[in-house]
């Protein structure tokens, strides 16, 4: 597949087809049931030159955009719904080979099996119920079909699951605008590799989504932004607040990269000290390019857990208060777009997704100082085809955790690649990310095509390898192929 | 700002008086195409249009162009603004409203006249969850700079301005489609041949309207690589305007058509609606818009 995906780019990069040779007196043809709109002054009928078969437009434009009174109409038409049929396949039987930390290697089968089977149905509903107002709500429901590992965990039970993401109600007025519920908020510019991009929580189920983008989960926040000109022109203040910090779920059970704990671990205890995470960003737009600058203090996604105290008990989850001081920049430079982000961290873990009973417990409370950076390029190969390629770098600056260089440096990169054939309809995608020691690779490729204004369907690849400690090492040399069916309205 | 609004509407009025009277050998082809452009962005001026883009493969039979596949269609709303000392670089959003799967999907741009200033692009897409700028190309006459919402328009092939940047001459009057047109060869000077995918384009402007009917774009082989041709040319608040465009990709065998399906000028619109606040701000973009819809009515 990567060498097909390599192929195509190679070709549309370097050759072009001989273009089609166009008569000069070529011509739509003409189509009399030509009709102007009342409203516009016209002579259209007397100066036609020439019809096109796109005349249509004018009287078929969608009726639900057109000037409507109806407050009903209005408040229906913000729904917009995704139905997705998906399903999984790991088609590689073979072994693999884990090393546990100071353990001993183990060899591990792994058999050809569906993997996910699923319908989802996406929701998103946006209305600005008066002026200067807007309600936005999205949210999935999923049904766990036959031979999906939820369907397989809950002993061959169909499951359904609901969750309700971003729910926020948001007010704007003058040059500021006010949002409370639960959202997202998205710092950074390296797209899907930034350093910055923290703030959110995720959920990596499973193989389906691979993508931070695709991961994040909302949580509850006020946002005010304010777009005045106070602090420059062209400039953005933007400030966050959440009174309840939410954390990554838990792998659920019979997932790929569920692991049975040692111990049994339990949800976060809230207590009744105050908990909060908050942080300011100030942006502003020059001619080429954007910057910004923010400081947050931010309560770690990832819970931590330490072995419980006595045999028995419950594995201990705490979390961990830390404060970020960042930078991002962009540059355009015609085809290419520079992208910068860095980020001083302060007192984050050492090890902040450490797994019950694997860890060591010492690592799970030491903290550090560290100073990252993202640096990524894209750039636009031609109207169709763009391609971009990231780093991602975090240094510790004070710690224990300073044995070597190797050990000092941690990091991801990430390429992505995709060209868009057919004005759209058609999106090939090249993916590949693994970390800066090379211990692991993830590709992902895939196709979607868009069968009509409802319609479309998607295929994907995905292949893992990894030596034998790395995060992905019970996973190495499995092939993932994917379909899935989308409807939308 | 109104003043030189005045002044220019006043300026393009006397010429084209005057120029109604002149032969093709006494206006220049800069004259002519530095007028075209004017009309279009007055046409476009302060304006709030709903457009339908709708693209498909393309053969001939007899002569004539059909689609060969049904026709994927988008509904998009604008909003288009003039800035500058004489209104000759232009903001420009643009919001998806159909397929449901692209729908809040919006492009902001400004285009500069200035050929020393790059045009810029920000997209916002709600997966992403943030604003993002755009490589919007322009940097090779190898590339081709970004496409408008997926379709055969790209970028450069709708802004405005830049007029100076080129070498006009008038190859011969002849006719399009029953119409008396000025043939007019645009060559890009030395710095814009840096940053256009075209190394000649042929236009063919009504001597009456002053719009291009047709416009021929070739390739740096001087193969014609793409065609745009106008219909529907209809005077809409007193200017003179193509409501339908078609882009023909030459290359690809696909087209794109643009339809106005509403084009609303002279409207008053807030600066401030022009900016990445109303790509992210939703509340507050559909205010401004309910205000510009109340203007309409």
């Amino acid at each position: 597949m990567l060498f097909i995906t390599s192929c195509l780019a190679v070709t549309s990069i370097f050759a072009q087809d001989e273009p089609k040779v166009l008569e000069s007196d070529a011509f739509f043809e003409f189509n009399t049931s030509f009709h102007p709109l009342p409203d516009q002054e016209s002579h259209s009928t007397a100066d036609l030159i020439l019809d096109d078969p796109f005349f249509g437009a004018f009287e078929d434009f969608p009726a639900d955009f057109q000037e409507n009174d109806s407050g009903r109409a209005r408040w229906l038409s913000g729904f917009t719904v995704k139905l997705t049929q998906q399903i999984l396949f790991q088609t590689k039987t073979h072994d693999v080979n884990l090393r546990v930390p100071r353990g001993p290697l183990i060899t591990i089968p792994r058999a050809a099996d569906v993997e996910t089977n699923r319908v989802a149905a996406n929701v998103r509903y946006q209305y600005a119920f008066a002026p200067g107002w807007l309600l936005q709500a999205s949210g999935f429901a999923r049904v766990f079909l036959h031979d999906d590992y939820e369907f397989e965990a809950l002993d061959k039970g169909v499951d359904l699951e609901f969750r309700l993401n971003e729910f926020f109600i948001q007010r704007s007025f003058d040059k500021h605008s006010v949002k409370l519920g639960n959202q997202t908020v998205v710092w950074g510019e390296v797209d899907g590799n930034s350093v910055l991009d923290v703030i959110n929580v995720t959920e990596f189920r499973d193989f389906s989504i691979i993508d931070i983008e695709d991961a994040r989960l909302n949580q509850p926040m006020l946002v005010w932004d304010y777009f005045g000109d106070r602090f420059g022109e062209q400039s953005r203040l933007s400030t966050f607040v959440t009174l309840y910090p939410e954390y990554n779920p838990p792998i659920v059970r019979g997932s790929p990269f569920f692991v049975e704990p040692a111990f049994n671990i339990t949800d976060y205890k809230r207590t009744a000290s105050l908990e909060f995470e908050g942080g300011m960003r100030w942006s502003r737009s020059f001619e080429g390019s954007d910057i910004a600058l923010m400081a947050a203090y931010l309560i770690e996604n990832q819970l931590s857990y330490s072995n419980p105290a006595e045999l028995g008990q419950d594995a201990l989850s705490t979390n961990n208060a830390f404060s970020l001081v960042g930078f991002s920049a962009n540059r355009a430079l015609g085809n290419v777009l520079l992208n910068l982000d860095v980020a001083y961290s302060r007192g984050i873990l050492i090890n902040n997704l450490n797994i019950p009973g694997v860890a060591a417990a010492e690592d799970a409370i030491s903290t550090r100082n560290q100073l990252g950076t993202s640096v990524g390029v894209e750039y636009a190969i031609n109207n169709e085809q763009n391609i971009a390629f990231s780093v991602q770098v975090a240094k510790p600056l004070t710690g224990a955790l300073q044995a070597s260089t190797k050990e000092n440096l941690t990091g991801a990169w990430l390429m992505r690649y995709s060209n868009s054939l057919m004005n759209g309809d058609l999106a090939l995608a090249l993916g590949m990310q693994g970390d800066i020691n090379g211990e692991f690779t993830i590709l992902q490729a895939s196709a979607d095509q868009t069968l009509n204004d409802r319609w479309s369907m998607g295929l994907n690849l995905i292949l893992l390898d990894g030596v034998e400690a790395s995060p992905i090492s019970l996973f190495a040399g499995d092939i993932r192929i994917g379909f899935n069916l989308t409807l939308s309205f | 700002m109104q003043a030189k609004k005045l002044y220019g509407f006043a300026f393009t009025t006397i010429f084209l008086l005057t120029a109604n009277s002149l032969s093709a050998q006494e206006v220049s082809g800069l004259d002519i195409m530095k007028l075209v452009d004017d009309l279009q962005r007055q046409s476009n001026d302060s304006s709030f249009n709903k457009m339908q883009l709708s693209s498909c493969k393309f053969g001939t039979k007899d002569r004539r162009i059909i689609c060969a596949d049904k026709p994927r269609v988008k509904a998009l709303e604008s909003v288009v603004k003039s800035y500058g000392p004489n209104l000759e670089d232009t903001k420009n959003i643009t919001i998806t409203l159909e397929p449901a799967s692209e729908r809040g999907i919006g492009m902001l741009s400004f285009n500069y006249d200035d050929p020393a200033k790059e045009n810029e692009t920000w997209l916002y897409l709600s997966a992403l969850g943030r604003v993002k700028r755009i490589a919007t190309g322009d940097s090779d006459e190898d590339t081709e700079p970004a496409s408008l919402f997926g379709s055969e328009f790209s970028t450069e092939d709708t802004e405005t301005g830049k007029i100076s940047d080129y070498t006009y001459r008038i190859l011969e009057d002849t006719l399009v489609a029953g119409r008396s047109v000025w043939k007019i060869e645009a060559i890009p000077g030395k710095e814009r041949s840096k940053k256009t995918r075209y190394s000649r384009q042929i236009h063919y402007i009504d001597k009456e309207r002053y719009v291009a009917l047709r416009s021929e774009l070739y390739d740096r082989y001087n193969k014609e690589v793409k065609r745009l041709i106008a219909s529907r040319v209809e005077l809409v608040n007193g200017n003179w305007l193509a409501r339908s465009l078609t882009m023909m990709n030459l290359i690809t065998n696909r087209l794109s058509n643009m339809a106005f399906v509403e084009i609303n000028t002279g409207l008053d619109i807030d600066d401030d609606f022009l900016t990445q606040r109303t790509l992210t701000d939703v509340a507050f973009r559909e205010a401004e818009l309910d205000k510009l819809r109340q203007q309409v009515r």
